[in-house]
């Protein structure tokens, strides 16, 4: 109604009134006062606040003089109010990004501060790993990635148990498993349909060896091969055999509800990513949990299991940052095995810095899963850097699936109609 | 204006200096004009150029409103959800417009009532239709749902549905609970229009002999055209602005497999998850929708004061 858009606007002209009134204030905090300096930093996890308060007390510690002050935004707003704070006074002066395709606009944009020439030292993170923080238009890396994902299948060992389950090692041996706990009554896997972003990570999480994981990669990239080979073909056709024992209308289960099910001790596994743990461990602290990777399915291009995984954050420098070395300096020390091991130890998230080891068993047990056979998450890897995205693509395909509306044929197609559009193979 | 002043100055108090009019039209204007003009005009102009993140590159013409028609799955989404926004509205205009209606004949001369069935059906407009729309998919919600549990406590299994799950039900759904929300607007526009016409005109239809439906259908709805069209135009600008709702229940992708994508959605996609030039494309869009809906509502202004002139 009219009277609602009219109120939107003067809430929005209100709220920006506000905003503008605030500004000069945010920012002389964010300057030097006297003899010390203030480094902000934002970020999207406003779940982490006590943790980086921890960490940054460690650097304050060694670096007299120096504050940090940790700043997170809600994460599904982030990307907006960070694009912004680049572009104006009163930004942050370390920043966490986004990886692959979530950089681009920022660091094509000039407002961040190419690393390499600056002595940051990355020699301890594998290449593959800083390619997550690197422009795709003059190939500069642009972050220090801290955190990595990995995808598991995480179980519930006492759901397991009372079923007479171990992890399974065969691709039989799953299904069997699925089909036991589904006629006992327990819903297999909890997964959602309805927050279709998940989609396409259990697509990498249970068939990623059917299409040949890195091979086909580089088959892609250099123009080998496309998304309509047979073999990715058939790796969405094998998701169908898995979705029966997804709950009941999964096209209707939410996010939430998803987890729930698993926390609450419902559903007997749950097909998901390493940044999931932590809540898991936080929901329910009796939950049993296991982990494995799924085994490699009929007629599987690669004859072994595979964790997909990917780069999930770094941090960069702000260009206009008033307090550039000081800013470096941090991000410096973000490349090194002190910062890694605390990012693991407080924050429970995969650090791809060589030699961190997590002290929690399980988060290592998917640390080792992924260093032993790592596969990218393909489409989030490598095709998020045009319009339409290959996930938002494949999520939206896989759920027309859950739908019974389309086959691996129509979704491949699809998926190759919209990446051909902006991806030239061998460039 | 000395004219003016001679000729009203016994039925009007004279109008006041300018600089006291300025004084009081100023800020608005200013407000106004930051905040609606300013802003029309510079997506006008982004829709022109080609962006990186948030810095303007080279001009491109008609690039970006081509490309919203040209790119795959953009191109089909744009005429999915365009179709939902006319389906809203339709649905609307049906469910809770009529029901506003119904319920304020029966409540306007029911004078204790009245204020307090008024108060009642207003009351969820007062709440955030974000709030609305996640309340309402946590009673929606096939495992945990309140509404579920009930059809299956009274042995009606067959009811419980994955009501927001299923594209099928998801719009629907939808209109529902927006009629839900706002069956106290049209009921408060209309309950108005009731008490401003003449109870003698009635009174006369029904000494005449009318029945009480002829003297409703035959008098009273007429002269509520205005008050119908108002609430029309109303509905339609604000079925193609919807956004917080769908949002709320179906995220940035209109889920159910898109069953509830609408325009505002597909703008919040191109805008703030859209890659590279999203600020091209997004303004383009801006653009289309905002001549769209001021076109229209402008079309259907003038046909209705044209109504409403060969009515009086």
């Amino acid at each position: 109604m009219l009277t609602r858009s009219k109120l939107g606007i003067v809430t929005l002209g209100l709220g920006v009134a506000l905003l503008a009134a605030c500004a000069p204030s945010t920012d002389a905090s964010g300057g030097g006062e006297g003899e010390g300096t203030t480094i902000e930093v934002w970020s999207w996890r406003t779940e982490d606040v006590d943790e980086y308060e921890k960490i940054f007390d460690a650097y304050e510690a060694e670096h007299e003089g120096v504050t940090v002050e940790f700043k997170p935004y809600v994460a599904t707003e982030y990307d907006t109010i960070l694009s912004t704070g680049l572009s104006a006074e009163g930004g942050p002066d370390v920043a966490q990004l986004r990886a692959y395709g979530g950089l681009q606009p920022l660091c094509e944009a000039g407002r961040l501060v190419e690393l390499e020439g600056e002595d940051v030292d990355t020699s301890a993170i594998p290449d593959e790993v800083l390619g997550g923080a690197r422009c795709e238009s003059d190939g500069g890396l642009y972050g220090v990635p801290f955190a990595s994902q990995a995808l598991v299948v995480y179980y519930n060992k006492a759901i397991f148990e009372e079923n007479g389950l171990q992890e399974p090692e065969t691709w039989d041996e799953l299904m069997a498993s699925s089909q036991t706990l589904q006629d006992a009554g327990v819903t297999p896997y909890a997964v959602t349909g309805k927050d279709n972003w998940v989609l396409p990570m259990l697509h990498d999480l249970f068939t990623a060896p059917r299409y040949g994981g890195p091979e086909f990669e580089q088959a892609v990239q250099s123009g080998e091969k496309d998304f309509t080979d047979p073999d990715y073909v058939a790796s969405i056709e094998t998701m169908e055999e898995i979705t029966p024992y997804f709950p009941e209308d999964v096209v209707g289960v939410d996010y939430a509800t998803a987890q729930t099910l698993f926390t609450s001790e419902r559903a007997a596994m749950y097909p998901g990513g390493s940044f999931e743990l932590a809540f898991f461990q936080q929901q329910n602290p009796d939950l049993d949990l296991g982990v494995f990777a799924v085994p490699p399915p009929p007629g599987a291009v690669v004859e072994e299991s595979m964790t997909p995984g990917w780069v999930d954050a770094s941090f960069g420098v702000n260009s206009t940052s008033p307090d550039q070395e000081e800013s470096l300096e941090l991000v410096r020390w973000m490349a090194t095995q002190d910062f890694g091991q605390m990012v693991s130890d407080e924050l429970k998230q995969l650090n791809p810095v060589e030699g961190v080891t997590p002290n929690d068993p399980v988060l290592q047990e998917i640390s080792q899963l992924r260093t032993d056979s790592p596969t990218p998450y393909l489409l989030l890897q490598d095709f998020r850097y045009g319009e339409p995205t290959g996930t938002d693509l494949m999520a939206a395909g896989l759920q027309s699936m859950l739908l019974g509306d389309a086959d691996a044929d129509a979704i491949s197609a699809d998926l190759q109609k919209g990446i051909a559009q902006w991806f030239e193979p061998g460039a | 204006m000395t004219a003016r002043r001679g000729r009203g100055a016994t039925t009007r108090r004279p109008a006041p200096p300018f600089p006291v009019l300025a004084a009081f039209l100023v800020p608005a204007l200013v407000l106004y004009s930051v905040f609606v003009v300013y802003p029309l005009f510079s997506a006008l102009q982004y829709s022109l150029f080609e962006w990186t993140g948030t810095v303007r590159r080279s001009f491109v013409g008609a690039d970006n409103f081509v490309a919203l028609f040209t790119t795959f799955p953009l191109d089909e989404q744009l005429l999915s959800a365009f179709g939902h926004n006319v389906v809203f509205f339709l649905g609307t205009m049906l469910i809770q417009n009529t029901l506003g209606l119904t319920f304020a004949v029966l409540l306007y001369k029911r004078h204790i009532t009245r204020r307090v069935f008024q108060t009642l059906f207003t009351l969820p407009y007062l709440v955030s239709p974000l709030v609305v729309g996640y309340l309402w998919v946590l009673m929606l919600r096939p495992q945990f749902g309140v509404l579920n549990a009930m059809f299956d406590a009274v042995g009606l299994e067959s009811m419980s549905q994955p009501w927001l799950g299923d594209p099928g039900t998801a719009l629907p759904v939808v209109i529902l609970i927006n009629a839900w929300q706002w069956l106290g607007f049209p009921m408060l526009l209309f309950g108005a229009a009731l008490a401003s016409i003449p109870e003698e005109y009635e009174a006369a239809a029904r000494v005449d002999g009318a029945s009480t439906w002829q003297a409703f259908s035959r008098i009273t709805l007429p002269l509520l055209t205005p008050a119908i069209g108002t609430v029309t135009v109303l509905t339609f600008i604000g079925s193609f602005n919807l956004f917080a709702l769908a949002y709320a229940v179906g995220g940035s992708k209109g889920d159910p497999a898109g069953a509830i994508d609408v325009l505002g959605l597909v703008f919040y996609r191109t805008a703030f998850e859209g890659g590279v030039n999203a600020i091209g494309v997004s303004s383009a869009l801006a653009v289309l929708m905002f001549v769209f809906i001021f076109g229209v509502a402008l079309v259907a202004n003038r046909f209705l004061r044209r109504r409403e002139a060969e009515l009086s």
